[in-house]
C-alpha cells in the first residue's frame, strides 16, 4: 500500500513536471474561468440585496410610522383593498419581518444589526400596481402620502430598475464567459493528460503487458487532472477574497450601490462551489482522455 | 496450459492472420512457432495474452477461457504471462534495476518483494554486476537479458517470446535460448515465434509452422523445414 501511495505521488509529479507550460495553461484557464463564474455569481449576489425590497414588480412602498395605531393601519389596508381595479396585489411586512431584511441587507455590519431593535423598523406595504407608467405609479401612490399613521411614500426609480437590468446584463455576460471557458478548461486539462500518456506510451504499453490494471495505470493521470482543476480553483478562490475586499467596498461606496452587499457567507459559499467545480473539470477532461486512450 | 479451438482471426481489409487454427500446449513444453513474415505468428502470440480477441473459436489460456474473461481481469492473466519482443521494450530513462522492479512495482508487489527479488533475478541472467546501468549502455544480448529479467521476475506461468533473437549475433541469440532453455527447466511453458533456422534446428523441440494463417505442420522435436 505504502508503496502504491508513493508512487501515485511520484507519477503525478512527474507528469506535471514533464509538461509543466501545458500544466500552467490549464490551470490559468481553469482560473480565469471560475473567477469569471464566481465574481458572475457575486455580483448576482450583490445585485439581489440592491434591488431586493423591490423583487416581484413592487413599484412603492408604503411606510407606516412605527407608532401607527390599529385604525390608522385598517384604513390604509382598506383603501388598498378597494382598488383592485389599479392595484394587483400587495404585501404587508410586520415589524418582525422588516427586522429580518434588514438583517440580510446589512448581515455584514453586525453593530449596525445589534443596535437595532424591531420596535423601531416600520412596518411596510408593498404594492404590485396593475399599469407599472411611471406617472401612473406616482398618482397611485401619492394618495397615500398624507394618510394619517403614514411615514414615507418611496417609489422604484427608473435608475434602480435600469441598474437591475445592468447587473443582470453584467452577470449574464461573465456567466456566458465563465461557460465557454469550462469547455475550454475540460479540452485542455483533456489535451495535457493526452500529451502526457503519449509521452509515455510505452511505460504503459510495458504496463499493460506486465499486468497493470487499468486503474492502476490510469489513477495517476486522473490525479493529474485533479490538481490542475483544484489549483486552478484555489486560485480563483483567492481572486473572490480579494476582489469582495477591495472592489466591493469601492463600489458601495457609490451612492447609488449603497445596498449592494455580498456577504462573506456568500463569498465562502461559492467558493466551495468553485473548488467542487475545478476538482469536476479537472477529473471531467482527464477521465475522458484515459477512456479514449487506454483500453485493455 | 494453452489450448486453441479452430481459432481464426480477420483483420480490416480481409486479411486472414490465423484460419481454423487448433493446437494443444502442455505445462512445460517449449514450442517454436515458425513460418514467413505474415504468416500469423505474431497474431498466435498477441492473441494468448489477449491484445487481440479472435473472431471465431475458442482461446484457453492457464485454465481461463479468454473469451468468456471480463476486461478487468485480463491483467491478473496477463501476471501469468511473460513477454519478450525483438525490440526488447525497455525504458531508457531507467536503469537496469528499475527496468526490473518497474514490472513489480505496478503490479503492487510491496517493497521488500522488489528488492529481493530484482537483485536474484538480474543474477540469474549474467547481469548482476550492470543493475544500475541505463539500457543504451548495454549490448544488445544484455538489453534482452533485461527483458527477459523483466518477463520472469514475477515468475509467469508462460513466457512468450515474440523474434527474440531477431536483433542479435548468432553467438549472442546462443546465450540468450540458454536462458530460455534454463527458464523452461523451472517448469515454465515457453512459446517462441522466430524465424531462426539455426537455433530451432539445434534445440529439437515442438514446431508449430504456420503458412498463411494455417497451421502446416505441428511437429514434436520438429526442425525448421
Amino acid at each position: 500500500m505504502a508503496l502504491r501511495v508513493e508512487y501515485l505521488i511520484r507519477e503525478t509529479g512527474t507528469n506535471l513536471w514533464r509538461n509543466v507550460w501545458l500544466t500552467i495553461a490549464a490551470v490559468l484557464t481553469v482560473f480565469v474561468c471560475l473567477a469569471l463564474l464566481g465574481v458572475s455569481i457575486l455580483i448576482g449576489r450583490g445585485a439581489d440585496s440592491l434591488t431586493s425590497q423591490w423583487k416581484g414588480g413592487i413599484e412603492f412602498i408604503i411606510f407606516m410610522k412605527p407608532v401607527a395605531t390599529p385604525d390608522e393601519d385598517t384604513a390604509i389596508r382598506k383603501v388598498l383593498d378597494e382598488s383592485g381595479s389599479e392595484i394587483k396585489s400587495y404585501k404587508y411586512l410586520d415589524q418582525a419581518a422588516a427586522y429580518d431584511e434588514f438583517k440580510k441587507l446589512f448581515a455584514d455590519k453586525q453593530e449596525l444589526i445589534d443596535s437595532i431593535s424591531p420596535t423601531v423598523l416600520p412596518p411596510s406595504y408593498r404594492v404590485v400596481p396593475v399599469d407599472s407608467d411611471a406617472d401612473a405609479v406616482a398618482q397611485l401612490g401619492k394618495q397615500f402620502e398624507d394618510k394619517p399613521g403614514v411615514y414615507e411614500v418611496k417609489y422604484a426609480s427608473e435608475t434602480l430598475r435600469n441598474l437591475e437590468s445592468i447587473t443582470n446584463i453584467i452577470g449574464f455576460g461573465l456567466l456566458v464567459a465563465a461557460v465557454v471557458l469550462f469547455i475550454v478548461s475540460v479540452l485542455l486539462i483533456l489535451n495535457t493528460t493526452f500529451t502526457a500518456m503519449t509521452s509515455r506510451r510505452r511505460e504503459i504499453e510495458v504496463m499493460k503487458l506486465v499486468g497493470a490494471t487499468n486503474w492502476f495505470i490510469r489513477i495517476p493521470y486522473m490525479l493529474e487532472g485533479l490538481v490542475h482543476g483544484l489549483v486552478g480553483a484555489l486560485g480563483a478562490v483567492g481572486f473572490l477574497v480579494v476582489f469582495k475586499n477591495l472592489v466591493f467596498p469601492r463600489v458601495q461606496r457609490i451612492d447609488l450601490f449603497q445596498y449592494f452587499r455580498v456577504t462573506s457567507g456568500e463569498v465562502w459559499t461559492t467558493s466551495i462551489w468553485l473548488v467542487l467545480l475545478g476538482a469536476a473539470v479537472g477529473v471531467i477532461g482527464s477521465t475522458f482522455a484515459v477512456w479514449r486512450y487506454l483500453d485493455v | 496450459m494453452i489450448k486453441l479451438e479452430n481459432v481464426t482471426k480477420e483483420y480490416k481489409g480481409g486479411t486472414v492472420a490465423l484460419r481454423n487454427a487448433s493446437a494443444d500446449i502442455q505445462k512445460g513444453e517449449f514450442v517454436f512457432l515458425v513460418g514467413q513474415s505474415g504468416s500469423g505468428k505474431s497474431t498466435f502470440i498477441r492473441l494468448l495474452n489477449k491484445e487481440e480477441a479472435p473472431d471465431q473459436g475458442r482461446i484457453v489460456v492457464a485454465g481461463k477461457d479468454l473469451g468468456e474473461l471480463s476486461g478487468w481481469r485480463v491483467p491478473y492473466l496477463r501476471r501469468n504471462i511473460g513477454c519478450i519482443f525483438q525490440d526488447f521494450k525497455l525504458l531508457p530513462k531507467k536503469t537496469v534495476y528499475e527496468n526490473v522492479a518497474f514490472a513489480l512495482e505496478v503490479i503492487g508487489r510491496p517493497k521488500h518483494v522488489v528488492k529481493k527479488q530484482v537483485p536474484a533475478i538480474l543474477d540469474l541472467v549474467g547481469l548482476g554486476p550492470k543493475l544500475g546501468n541505463f539500457p543504451d549502455e548495454l549490448s544488445g544480448g544484455e538489453q534482452q537479458r533485461v527483458s527477459i529479467a523483466r518477463a520472469f521476475v514475477n515468475r509467469p506461468l508462460i513466457l512468450l517470446a515474440d523474434e527474440p533473437t531477431g536483433n542479435l549475433d548468432p553467438a549472442t541469440s546462443v546465450g540468450i535460448m540458454r536462458l530460455l532453455d534454463r527458464i523452461n527447466r523451472t517448469g515454465t511453458t515457453v512459446v517462441m515465434a522466430t524465424h531462426d533456422r539455426g537455433i530451432v534446428d539445434t534445440m529439437r523441440r515442438r514446431v508449430i509452422e504456420l503458412d498463411n494463417g494455417n497451421i502446416e505442420r505441428d511437429q514434436s522435436r520438429g526442425v525448421y523445414e
